[in-house]
């Protein structure tokens, strides 16, 4: 497919750069939606089935 | 058994009398497999794939030709990073140790390459040639080992005394090794050399080997992939190119290539054989990652760090289980 998405995708990357440490902006937004995600698996309550819960 | 060991032995073995809830694995994994593999081909619909344009020897040999031709000189006269690499390519040098483990050594040479005829003369064989380089070749197919060994090594150490600038090369004994430098780079201008070094005899060709050792030995794939930030040393195990994400997950493995003693390629024994000492380190924290449940201190860690307390923090609350004290 050669949409425009795949068009900005193949460009080259923007990268952050500070002494040693480098990293791409796409691998930063991959690993902070992944810090996210474990974020929210941890603060997001189960849903409550009382139901089928017994003693 | 000990009598505590008996009793704990006991304790773990009595049915759970807790509260218990209906729990549906199956259900989970099916949702869990549909919503990622929905979310694949959505995203590869979408985004596409990386789509380099293929590095060939057509393109080093016409972008920077003197840089092929001096490589052709050097697999000719055995001074290339391939001809010099070792094993599993051939005997030229012990490789990368660990201490007394002389790993690389020790597999042998499985994969047989001999930048001389592989990359060179072999190649050059298949072509209809041009007299002089016909001449050339069948010069250097007459003359003993010795003398054509005598040849390439004059002539690369004249293109190295000038530092690759080949018109101030001077004239020498050099028989017919410019020649056939010559005659394998207009192969590969005209983009016969892709399909020489690719044909393996078979219907599929899979084998890239030869091709990548060859444009490894030049500064063609290097500036390639300097370009697109794939060089070891700025975290290339982690990139992609275009900016598509990369292997974010070999984070680890890459960070040990930026900070020294592993930075540095002249610092022995650890720099100089950086693969290997972080093959081996990487090895032990594998191993450090499988045992946590056995390791003093680090078994401990939730107590320490109760994240699964947060996690599961209704059910806490629920039982009115607070936490240890230590």
């Amino acid at each position: 497919m050669t949409g425009w998405i795949s068009d900005f995708m193949n460009h080259p990357a923007t990268y952050l750069k500070s002494g040693w440490f480098q990293i791409s902006v796409t691998n930063l937004v991959v690993i902070v939606l992944m810090l996210i995600i474990f974020a929210l698996a941890v603060l997001i309550p189960f849903p409550k089935d009382h139901k089928e819960s017994k003693k | 058994m000990s009598v505590n060991k008996e009793l704990k032995h006991e304790f773990d073995a009595a049915p759970w009398k807790g509260k218990t809830k209906r729990y549906d694995f199956i259900k989970e994994g099916v949702i869990a497999l549909v919503f990622v593999m929905v979310l694949t081909i959505g995203l590869s619909v979408l985004m596409g794939s990386p789509d380099e344009k293929p590095l060939t020897f057509k393109g080093w040999a016409v972008s920077n030709s003197d840089n092929f031709y001096v490589t052709a000189v050097q697999e000719l006269a055995g001074t290339s990073g391939t001809a010099t690499y070792g094993a599993p390519y051939n005997k030229a040098s012990d490789g990368l140790n660990i201490g007394p483990l002389w790993l690389q050594k020790w597999v042998g040479v499985t994969r047989p390459i001999d930048s001389v005829n592989d990359f060179v003369i072999n190649p050059l064989s298949t072509q209809v040639l041009s007299s002089d380089i016909a001449s050339a070749l069948a010069t250097w197919n007459a003359a003993a080992d010795a003398q054509k060994q005598a040849w390439a090594t004059a002539y690369d150490d004249a293109i190295t005394k000038v530092e690759g600038k080949l018109s101030s090369v001077p004239a020498g004994a050099y028989g017919p090794v410019p020649a056939l430098a010559k005659g394998l780079t207009d192969m590969a201008k005209a983009g016969a050399l892709d399909a020489a070094l690719l044909s393996q005899g078979g219907f599929f060709q899979t084998d890239n080997t030869k091709q990548i050792l060859f444009f490894g030995d030049g500064a063609y794939l290097d500036d390639a992939g300097t370009a697109a930030n794939l060089q070891g040393g700025t975290w290339g195990m982690m990139n992609e190119t275009g900016r598509y994400p990369g292997q974010a997950w070999l984070w680890l493995y890459s960070f040990w290539y930026q900070i020294p003693p592993f930075n540095n390629e002249e610092s022995k024994p650890i720099g100089a054989n950086a693969d290997a000492y972080i093959m081996a380190l990487m090895g032990v924290l594998s191993l450090g990652l499988i045992l946590i449940p056995v390791i003093p201190g680090v078994k401990s860690l939730p107590y320490k760090i109760p994240i699964h307390r947060g996690i599961w923090r209704q059910y806490y609350e629920a039982q009115g289980i607070k936490r240890r004290k230590k």
